[in-house]
């Protein structure tokens, strides 16, 4: 049999025959290596999860017209820069000046779907308009026409413009049903949303886009990249950032992240310390073994190589085990707190392993050179 | 006797007695930092969040309902909120939580080639002494953090006065007019006429662009509205709205049981300050505003699951942590215990004795611990979000709780393996 | 040459004299046991041998060395090399079966060779313990198979301590009997004890008392073969 052989022999008898007490060690470098590789997972998918969360703020693009107008095309062609998996949603809008009961208000033609998605915080009585015909007013409209869900409103659109001498100024007139009642806490209330199509129908004119809001995941720099890649290629269209979303969620991420990566640096030293004196703990145990493989002849770097191998051995499991129940927390977590799963990351896994059999072998380092201090004659007389 | 033996070992036995100490010492730290760093980060990133702006806004009553379709036309709907009375905001029962606010005018003006622009009038960093005898500094320099400025900088009254011919200009406006910081720009309103000195230009990457931003009182007597306001933009620390909150706002407070109105009027729900708003200032309307306010709600609500969840986890670490040294600890003295049974302890005596000791030591690393779980917690707060964190007095009777519970589920193996203890096989040196 | 050579050893801890000016030789092939009541300094001269403890006076020769002269890390080196150890309290590693603990031996002096290693429990007879652990062995075979492990790197010298001194009397005759078996394949043996049945078996008796040799008796009746009955 080879030394080697030999080597590993007594580890695992080690490992196997003192099970309850290498459990415990193992245990706490599991656990160590759980929130090493749980903290890190959470840290790195934050700011994807939290992200999303911040949509909830709305756009935080929006396309105006370069020149004088631009069309639903030309919207289409400027998404069309922004990658699909980082394109939340975006809403085009045409704002027209209709009548009311003979008062002045804004009719704003839009996607509803797409609204939906670039706008969650709004908060609506009833239904979004759904089929052509239907149509959803803002809290204020309602409340000084005395509208509610299900009534019938009539609008009515005087043509500008196309005017000619001689003719009738003849006014368009349709009646819609209304689904919903949006509260929003902003100028929102004061308007009424309807399809474009409708709103085409009604204006008897294809008509142009005043504003074309997009909602886009991925942080103020994903923000910057995109608008700067539509108003180059786009010549029609004419990107911005909306400051106020994207600086403030830059802020409150950095912030957010900086927090779980102190916790986590506090945790695992915190953690690291405890492996460190559960280690203690586990050689201060052996010293009698130690004096006995001193006095039948072992010279103290054999004794240290086996007993960092025991270590090593133990913070390679305790990696394995950390990773996986690592993982599981993060997953954990990311379902409970954001419902949706994370993304797994396979080079945390042989990180997390290293980490842990560097530092199990770290802090068993120092009590085993100390125990090879022992005079074996004083070990084994006895006490 | 008793307690002679136990300072017996807590003296002669300090080493490992110090061992259990440390480790209980850590483990009472972490969870005294995480607990209060979790109790307090609702109002930590409620305060980062308050970077979003205004989450309340306040409109004359009767101009609430249709004050921007009258805009549309370039009219002045005629009603106002009273200058004087912004001041009252500060002291509604949720003064408190009101970090910041500013009124607002807007007046359409002229330049000189014709085209029109809107002058906004407001306060920058307008500098309040409170009844209270606390100070604050609130106006759009902190309600607009994001804007960027590109020239020059920030307005600022205390040096130039409420009412100086001085102005912030909006970059798009800027770059059609060619302005430049340091430039005069003059300006006619319905009312009057003025000469700005543009102080700074800002990108706000919104609407806000193309405005001009000029004192309250300045942007006043351009309408000749003295002492009128239009409407006030207030930033609040708000709780996310319940069910309770949510029927508040739907059916008014008068739905309310006398119970659930005083809940509901103490604590600081968004409907609530609101509510408190519309008491204090004569005929306005108080509403939150969606986009920051459920948001907000949002993302308060995932953080504190976050750290919640992070902060369970780093409990059943130093929970475990503690266990394994105290299971550990106890056991490496079986030969002592074997001996004293021996010579005829009682398993209840010798319980009692090590349970004792490990208390006592335990006692004394909670306490160092939680003062160092403190120091901790600051260390997060002070890095992280740059101001201390408050202590929660619940953390105090949490951890003690935490500790005695988990040194006592700690000694019980090694407790039951003592009692199982034959002395012949200890003192045989097996 | 003899093969151990203790010439004015003294070892003095403070004022006591655990070993005063004490003079001693084994030859090859002898069994000399060492006697004395506690505090007579057998444990400080047994250290000493094994090379555990080194002198503050004094030469020892083991084959012509002196180890009083070598380094902490020499003196391991030598201990495993020459000298083969037993124990009043076994000690074996409590985790390694009976065959390990033999092959740890080998492992720190040379190779590990499980053959041989159980070829040395045969002569023990524990070749059926083998893969038991000391917790599943009596003493009796504990203290065998710390025989074994002794025996198993051919030592110039077995250095036994107490070897008898937690055993029944059935273990001890055992044991004793394995003595004989060894002395008479040729090996040293010194044996320190204060059970006079078992120091009166060897060839030869050096008595200390207060740190110096008090009697040396030649066993007359030893002959070699004759077993303790």
């Amino acid at each position: 049999m080879s030394k080697r052989k030999m080597f590993f022999r007594m580890i695992v008898a080690s490992l196997l025959r003192r099970r309850s007490r290498m459990l415990v060690a193992l245990l706490s470098i599991a656990i160590g290596a759980t929130i090493l590789s749980g903290l890190v997972t959470i840290y790195y998918d934050v700011p994807r999860q939290m992200g999303a969360e911040f949509r909830n703020y709305g756009a935080n693009m929006i396309l105006t017209a370069a020149d004088e107008a631009f069309t639903q095309e030309d919207a289409a062609q400027g998404i069309g820069r922004i990658a699909k998996s980082d394109l939340v949603g975006y809403a085009p809008y045409r704002y027209e000046n209709v009548r009311v009961h003979e008062s002045p208000i804004v009719v704003a033609g839009t996607d509803p779907e797409g609204a939906k998605k670039t706008s969650p915080y709004w908060n609506v009585d009833g239904e979004w308009p759904a089929a052509s015909g239907e149509v959803m007013v803002g809290a204020n409209v309602a409340e000084s026409f005395r509208l509610s869900v299900g009534s019938t409103l009539t609008v009515s659109y005087t043509p500008e413009g196309k005017v000619q001498k001689g003719e009738a100024l003849e006014d368009l007139t349709a009646d819609y049903k209304i689904t919903g009642i949006v509260e929003t806490g902003g100028s929102e209330e004061d308007y009424i949303y309807m399809s474009l199509d409708d709103l085409a129908a009604l204006t008897k004119e294809q008509g142009t886009l005043d504003v074309c809001e997009v909602s886009v995941s991925g942080g103020a720099d994903a923000v910057k990249k995109y608008v700067d890649q539509i108003n180059s290629s786009v010549d029609t269209v004419r990107a911005r950032v909306v400051k106020r979303v994207t600086a403030s969620e830059a802020t409150v991420l950095t912030k957010l992240q900086a927090l779980v990566l102190l916790v986590t640096v506090v945790v695992l030293a915190l953690t690291m310390i405890c492996v460190a004196t559960t280690m203690t703990a586990v050689v201060a145990e052996r010293r009698r073994e130690i004096g006995l493989r001193k006095a039948i002849g072992a010279p103290d770097s054999s004794i240290i190589k086996e007993f960092m191998g025991e270590s090593m051995m133990l913070g390679l499991l305790g990696g394995i085990l950390g990773s996986v129940l690592g993982f599981i927390f993060a997953q954990e977590v990311s379902t409970r707190v954001f419902s949706s799963s994370i993304r797994f990351r396979p080079l945390l896994v042989p990180v997390t392993i290293l980490v842990s059999i560097a530092v199990t072998a770290a802090s068993s380092l120092m009590p085993i050179r100390s125990a090879t201090d022992v005079d074996p004659a004083l070990v084994l007389k006895g006490e | 006797m008793f307690l002679r033996m136990i300072r017996g070992t807590l003296f002669r036995q300090w080493k490992k007695m110090l061992m259990i100490a440390f480790t209980i010492a850590l483990g009472a730290s972490l969870a005294t930092a995480m607990l209060s760093v979790m109790l307090d980060v609702g109002d930590k990133v409620n305060q980062e969040l308050k970077t979003y702006g205004a989450n309340i806004t306040v409109v004359p009553k009767s101009a609430s309902v249709l004050n921007n379709l009258y805009d549309m036309e370039g009219d002045s709907s005629g009603a106002y909120l009273r200058e004087d009375e912004l001041g009252k905001i500060k002291t509604i029962f949720w003064a408190f939580n009101i970090v910041d606010y500013a009124p607002f005018v807007n007046v359409k003006s002229e330049l000189d080639d014709g085209s029109k622009v809107t002058v906004v009038g407001s306060w920058f960093n307008h500098h309040m002494d409170l009844p209270t005898g606390e100070a604050l500094d609130a106006g759009v320099a902190s309600m607009r953090s994001w804007w960027e400025i590109k020239e020059g900088e920030w307005l600022d009254e205390s040096k130039t006065g409420e009412d100086a011919d001085a102005a912030m200009v909006g970059t798009v406006l800027a770059e059609q007019q060619g302005l430049h910081a340091g430039d005069t720009l003059h300006v006619k309103g319905e009312a009057g006429e003025r000469s700005l000195k543009i102080v700074g230009i800002y990108d706000a990457g919104s609407d806000e662009d193309e405005q001009i931003y000029a004192p309250l009182n300045t942007a006043q007597a351009l309408a000749g509205i003295d002492g009128c306001v239009d409407s006030i933009e207030v930033s609040a620390l708000t709780t996310p709205e319940n069910e309770l909150a949510e029927r508040a706002r739907r059916d008014g407070p008068s739905s309310l049981t006398v119970a659930q109105y005083e809940k509901w009027y103490c604590t600081a729900y968004a409907s609530s300050i609101c509510w408190q708003i519309q008491e204090a200032i004569t005929d306005c309307v108080a509403s939150p505003v969606r986009q920051v306010a459920d948001s907000e709600g949002a993302i308060l609500e995932k953080t504190q699951l976050l750290m919640i969840l992070i902060t369970i986890l780093s409990l059943i670490g130093a929970a475990l942590g503690i266990c394994n040294l105290v299971t550990a600890s106890v056991m490496e003295r079986s030969s002592e215990i074997g001996l004293m049974k021996a010579i005829g302890a009682q398993n209840g005596a010798v319980s009692l004795l090590v349970l004792t000791e490990i208390f006592i030591t335990a006692i004394f690393g909670g306490v160092i611990g939680f003062f160092a779980g403190w120091g901790f917690a600051q260390i997060i707060g002070h890095t992280v979000f740059g101001s201390a964190i408050t202590m929660r007095g619940m953390v105090i009777p949490i951890v003690a709780v935490l500790v005695v519970l988990v040194t006592l589920i700690g000694s019980i193996p090694a407790i039951r393996m003592l009692l199982r203890l034959r002395p012949a096989e200890v003192l045989h040196g097996r | 040459m003899s093969l151990l050579e203790l010439k004015n050893v003294s070892k003095i801890y403070g004022e006591l004299h655990a070993l005063d000016n004490v003079n001693l030789k084994v030859e090859k092939g002898e069994w000399v046991s060492i006697m004395g009541p506690s505090g007579s300094g057998k444990s400080t001269m047994m250290n000493i041998i094994g090379c555990m403890d080194k002198p503050t006076k004094g030469e020892v020769l083991l084959d012509g060395v002196d180890i009083a002269k070598e380094s902490k890390k020499n003196l391991t080196t030598i201990r495993r090399d020459k000298i083969g150890l037993i124990f009043q309290q076994f000690h074996l590693v409590n985790y390694l079966t009976a065959l390990e603990n033999v092959m740890l031996a080998q492992y720190y002096h040379s190779m590990p060779d499980e053959k041989e290693a159980l070829e040395a429990l045969e002569r023990v007879g524990l070749k059926d313990r083998a893969k038991h652990l000391p917790s599943q062995l009596s003493g009796g075979e504990q203290q065998r198979v710390c025989v074994a492990r002794a025996l198993i790197n051919y030592p110039e010298i077995v250095l036994a301590d107490e070897p008898t001194g937690n055993l029944d009397e059935a273990n001890e005759e055992i044991v004793v009997d394995l003595f004989h078996k060894l002395h008479d394949e040729g090996t040293t043996l010194i044996v320190v004890t204060h059970d006079p049945e078992v120091a009166e078996v060897a060839q030869r008796m050096v008595v200390l008392r207060s740190g110096k040799i008090a009697k040396e008796k030649v066993n007359d009746h030893f002959t070699g073969k004759i077993r303790f009955e």
